[in-house]
């Protein structure tokens, strides 16, 4: 350690202002803060009410997504093998290595192209608008892929990152300044410019070309919509969609591993958990409303609503994002309660969108501000009337 | 500037009269011109679908309208239940001529005269359409190269009503073309029904089984088991595509133009 | 040619933009952008209705009451439509078909009722002609721009050639969906704006 931190201070004057490599001090700055804790804390973003900074904050989101990573990389190789070779196999009838394998060909190209355009994007910012890497990146990074089918082309991931960085958040002045997730903007660019390798039954399931038979790809979320609601007609027990052995978006099929994340997140006070509640709270009020008004798609219990589609992924991982939520704390149960109220309905009115969570998450992304501004005047207003000025 | 009301008024008055004058004037000079241009392409799309004018191609509209004076095509309208073609389309109150009838627009027209609609089918009611047309329209193509039946077809999909045409061989035992002329689908998904590589899929598709029941299908994309008569669907468009298969089904079958076409069989 | 001509002619194409600087007409720079074609016949046919609104206005200035000033303007502007719309429906009705409404609802264009308000209230009937020329000319560089990116990168296409070989025509290129929903000539025109107001930073509202 002594050593590294010699080496960086030995380096130091040529960064700094005047020196031969001004223009890559971000670079700099980047790996000596990454390796070394900095001498100064960062001074704007998210996390200005709390001792925490930025950096140790996303390491440990980063932490958090290790549970559904991992899993991501064994469902997406297990359920390949079990689409070419015999569609009954169990999670424990197939050899595990090979499905870590299997995962890991899938997954990784689509990591590593996110990692290489986005840093790459994020460092031409950094330089251009002289402000440090900011390590936001590194959740973007981990979230996007997670988010996706097995088998997109590699070239929409790059396109995807790549809208998501500069549009969900370099344009609004990068980290700390964005209203949307950059992760979610990336996958609904996605999902509007090139429908067809992300929705449908093919493709969320690699190697879709060698298939047995008469095997069905779709998901427990589209199968609700075409058995409308009929439960006995699922291919997947509720226990498979919760623990995620069930097709879908490489790292979002297990709400076992989401709760995983979500207890690392809660424990250490990173996510919080008015937001989750109150998309919980959201998306039950909304099927209660459902189940007493309709039949069929209506009629879906809410424990189904809770582990089929993203419903998990999305409340733990996106709908908590620190920089686009609500930042006060009424705020954000009433961001939450929208997230969740609106995944349902979307889900359930419009079969057009499954995946109504990243349509919810980022409409209240989008009223967030707002949310804040009406709660914060309503407090203002409180202690105007307590103090007798009003 | 001050103005006296007299002046506001009159003003006005005169504005007014200048403007509904000009636009007048304008609207009753150009409207012949208007209904032409609507009426030639109502033809251009019957022409397309039968295949008299192969895609991306285009005639004169003196060429097009040839087709349509000098009888290689003929409009008929038909009475739904009883597959019957009426003698005299003027003589129902509201129809004036077969090739101006317009089906959907008729029966919404008077839908409360319960004479004249019949009873709404529950096939129907999958289709979106509030009311059952009791007249349908037919268009008969004889030319050189084709001879086939031109039905008008609508259904609903996932945001909009689809309108087209379907065209199938006089004796029933192929699909000729099918054509969306208006639909407000998803671009790259459920827009694809108007995509000319996913039409080409139609033709020479059979239409009936043995037993004369409508065997015409849309499968869900890559589900296609039996190629003689089934279509293979518009990937990531589930929704357009089963409207697409029950509209086929709805309209072959005898809630739709199932007499009339097995009246035709039985002359064939 | 003076100064204010000059000014009257091209501020509105950068400077003083009807769309991209005043945030006026979106409703239809979004709407018939999808292709080139159609974004070249919608701007034919502003610039008809806003160079002969403006110099019409301008004509009738002086005789204009106050009082009714507006619907006087509304009358005019709502004619001149008509006459863009029958004639199209008359002439061009290929295209016609596509525009739908939105010829029509060139009336609601908030480009037109602003320049004859703002500039042919006050002017001369030639400046007038020419401001609205030039603020038509700014509308359709941007539908143009728009236009040009919607159907060259969500069809492959530029005026309905093939350009890039679409897949759902047996070609390699895969069309961006995005581009052809409104949202894209959002984001287009999005960054035509940051481009502009990088490019002239006297745009930049100061900050407090």
């Amino acid at each position: 350690m002594r050593f590294l931190e010699e080496q960086f201070h030995k380096v130091a004057p040529l960064f700094g202002k005047g020196g031969k490599f001004e223009k890559l001090y971000p670079f700099y700055e980047a790996g000596d803060t990454f390796l070394l804790s900095p001498g100064e804390r960062t001074k704007s973003g998210p996390h200005v009410r709390d001792s925490l900074d930025l950096k140790r904050t996303m390491i440990t989101v980063v932490l958090a997504l290790l549970p559904c990573t991992l899993f991501a990389l064994f469902n997406t190789g297990y359920q390949e093998i079990r689409a070419t070779t015999d569609p009954t196999l169990g999670p424990l009838d197939v050899n595990f290595a090979r499905a870590l394998y299997l995962g890991l060909l899938s997954f990784l190209p689509v990591y590593i192209v996110t990692v290489a355009v986005g840093g790459l994007l994020e460092a031409l910012f950094a330089v251009v608008r002289k402000h440090e890497i900011n390590e936001g990146f590194l959740v973007t990074s981990l979230l996007f892929p997670l988010t996706l089918p097995p088998d997109i082309p590699l070239w929409q991931v790059a396109l995807g990152i790549a809208f998501g960085v500069v549009i969900g958040k370099e344009v609004f002045g990068g980290t700390g300044m964005n209203i949307l997730n950059p992760a979610l903007t990336g996958r609904i660019f996605l999902y509007f410019a090139y429908p067809a390798q992300i929705s449908g039954d093919l493709v969320w399931i690699g190697d879709s070309a060698n298939w047995v038979d008469g095997f069905s790809g779709a998901t427990p979320l589209a199968t609700f919509y075409s058995a409308q609601g009929d439960l006995t007609q699922m291919a997947y027990s509720w226990s498979d969609a919760f623990w995620g052995f069930v097709p879908g978006s490489m790292g979002e099929t297990s709400a076992a591993a989401c709760v995983l994340g979500a207890f690392i997140l809660l424990f250490t006070k990173i996510g919080s958990w008015r937001i989750m509640a109150g998309c919980v709270l959201g998306g039950l009020g909304m099927t209660l409303l459902f189940n007493a008004v309709g039949e069929g798609y209506h009629d879906v219990p809410f424990h189904w609503h809770l582990v089929v589609g993203s419903f998990a992924f999305g409340t733990v991982f996106m709908a908590t994002d620190p920089v686009s939520a609500s930042q006060t704390d009424t705020g954000r149960w009433i961001y939450g309660f929208g997230i969740g109220a609106l995944t349902i309905l979307v889900r359930v009115i419009n079969p057009a969108y499954p995946a109504g969570i990243m349509l919810a998450i980022i409409f209240m992304n989008v009223f967030a501000p707002l949310i804040d501004y009406y709660v914060v005047r309503a407090n203002i207003r409180r202690r105007e009337v307590r103090l007798g000025l009003q | 500037m001050d103005f006296s009301n007299k002046y506001v008024v009159g003003f006005a008055v005169v504005l007014c009269l200048v403007c509904a004058a000009a636009v007048s004037v304008l609207a009753v000079e150009l409207k012949p011109q208007q209904e032409a241009n609507m009426l030639l392409d109502r033809r251009t799309n019957v022409l397309r679908v039968a295949g008299v004018l192969e895609t991306g191609e285009t005639r004169t509209a003196e060429e097009i309208n040839a087709f349509f004076e000098d009888g290689r095509i003929e409009y008929l309208v038909v009475e739904r239940a009883s597959g019957k073609v009426v003698d005299d389309p003027s003589t129902i109150e509201g129809i004036d001529s077969a090739e101006s009838f317009d089906a959907t627009k008729w029966a919404k027209d008077n839908a409360k005269n319960d004479q004249l609609t019949s009873p709404i089918d529950p096939a129907y009611k999958e289709t979106q359409m509030r009311v059952v047309p009791a007249y349908l329209q037919v268009i008969k193509v004889t030319t050189d190269e084709v001879d086939c039946l031109v039905l008008p077809i609508q259904g609903y999909g996932l945001w909009s009503t689809l309108r087209g045409y379907l065209a199938v061989s006089r004796d029933l035992s192929h699909v000729i073309g099918i054509t969306y002329y208006e639909h407000g689908e998803t671009p790259g998904l459920g827009g694809e029904v108007d995509n000319p590589s996913w039409k080409a899929q139609f033709p020479g598709k059979e239409i009936y089984g043995d037993q004369g029941e409508p065997i015409l299908e849309v499968k869900k994309s890559g589900m296609v088991t039996e190629p003689s008569h089934q279509v293979d669907g518009m990937a990531g468009a589930t929704i357009t595509t089963d409207g697409v298969d029950l509209m086929l089904e709805f309209w072959l079958g005898d809630g739709g133009y199932g007499p009339y076409l097995k009246a035709q069989r039985g002359d064939a | 040619m003076d100064k204010e001509t000059k000014r009257i002619l091209l501020d509105p194409l950068h400077l003083k933009n009807p769309i991209t600087l005043q945030v006026l007409g979106i409703c239809s720079a979004l709407a018939v952008t999808t292709k080139l074609e159609t974004a070249l016949v919608m701007s034919a046919a502003l610039t008809f209705v806003l160079t002969s609104s403006n110099t019409v206005i301008s004509l009738l200035r002086n005789r204009i009451p106050g009082s009714i000033r507006i619907i006087t303007q509304l009358a005019i502007i709502a004619s001149l439509v008509i006459v863009a719309d029958q004639v199209m429906k008359a002439y061009a009705f290929g295209v016609y078909k596509q525009l739908s409404v939105f010829v029509g609802l060139i009336i609601t264009n908030c480009i037109v009722m602003g320049r004859a308000e703002a500039f042919a209230m006050a002017n001369p009937p030639l400046k007038s002609a020419l401001d609205g020329f030039a603020n038509s000319m700014g509308y359709a560089a941007i539908l143009l721009y728009v236009g040009f990116f919607r159907e060259l990168f969500g069809s492959g296409k530029i005026l309905g050639f093939p350009v890039l070989e679409a897949t759902n025509a047996g070609g390699w290129y895969v069309p961006n969906g995005l581009l052809v929903l409104s949202p894209g000539a959002f984001f287009l025109i999005g960054l035509l704006i940051w481009v502009q107001r990088s490019l002239s930073t006297e745009l930049v509202e100061e900050t407090n």
